[in-house]
């Protein structure tokens, strides 16, 4: 049984608050990021594109982790807000690749010599990308809420393969792209201090900004789950009182 | 301060910072038709 009534999220008083304190991390992270952190002794200035195109990259990650979670969620429980959280997720999360894919390749250009490559991090992550956004439109596929949930979710589970595939393919394959140089596999971070901290600094802003925008998206799907559900069950009801009236008559 | 390459990085801010900002205006305006 799904439930039918959008009960007001929970984080609702949180809202407005997050939102100012995500743009104003935001702005404390930027400030560092340009100004604050020194130049890379051998990329010079341009390496400063890491601070966006690293954290943005890490937060897909997560984004597509918590589609994961709420598909799980959802065919665990039925319950409508595990599918309101997936596909808000999936859609930042695709907007965090979308973006850190060009950010990647405008960073690639001065570095590389190319605007793109067929290397396997940018491979495995245009895949990823792709699935996502297979995930996205998949939705549109049906009228049914719980059936069109269902295959969502289905794809979630399936899709967060992908994760560690592209986080690993510098390891497993021959690759143009960078190692990692902070989650590095029985190793420490292998950048200075202070670049670390302009990272740790971007990766918390981009992170609340993620939570800002997750909220936002969910408040609205909510909203738009309690009038699709409300909807069917009216017309359900309908069909009973026009079946039961039909009996009536028949048997009068 | 920032100088070399300055075109790359700001192009890089600009799409990264420009896109989340698009689309948390595209969300307001969502919430706002209802």
């Amino acid at each position: 049984m799904i439930e039918t009534t959008a009960a007001p999220f929970p984080t609702i008083r949180l809202r407005p608050w997050l939102g100012i304190i995500a743009v104003a991390a935001a702005a404390i992270a930027t400030w560092m990021a340009l100004v604050w952190a020194p130049t890379d002794a051998v990329q010079g200035d341009v390496y400063r594109v890491i601070y966006v195109h690293v954290p943005a990259a890490w937060l897909a990650y997560l984004a597509f982790f918590i589609v994961f979670l709420a598909s799980v969620g959802w065919l665990w429980t039925r319950r409508p807000w595990f599918d309101a959280l997936a596909v808000s997720s999936a859609e930042i999360g695709v907007l965090f690749t979308g973006v850190f894919i060009v950010a990647g390749s405008i960073w690639a250009k001065p570095t590389w010599g190319v605007w793109w490559t067929w290397d396997p991090r940018l491979v495995t992550t245009t895949v990823m990308f792709a699935m996502y956004l297979g995930y996205l439109l998949l939705r549109s596929l049906s009228t049914d809420f719980a059936r069109r949930a269902t295959r969502a979710a289905v794809l979630g589970v399936i899709a967060v393969v992908d994760i560690p595939i592209v986080h690993l393919s510098v390891l497993w394959m021959n690759s143009l792209h960078q190692l990692p140089t902070v989650a590095r596999i029985g190793a420490g971070p292998s950048l200075d201090a202070s670049m670390g901290m302009t990272l740790g600094i971007s990766v918390v802003a981009f992170t609340l900004v993620y939570f800002a925008l997750l909220i936002e998206r969910m408040a609205i799907e909510r909203g738009r789950q309690g009038r699709i559900l409300e909807s069917s069950r009216a017309t359900s009801d309908s069909l009973a009182r026009s079946e039961s009236t039909s009996r009536v008559t028949t048997s009068g | 301060m920032v100088s070399e390459n300055f075109g790359f990085i700001v192009a890089a801010y600009a799409v990264v910072w420009g896109g989340i900002a698009v689309y948390a205006w595209s969300l307001a305006r969502r919430r706002g038709g209802g």
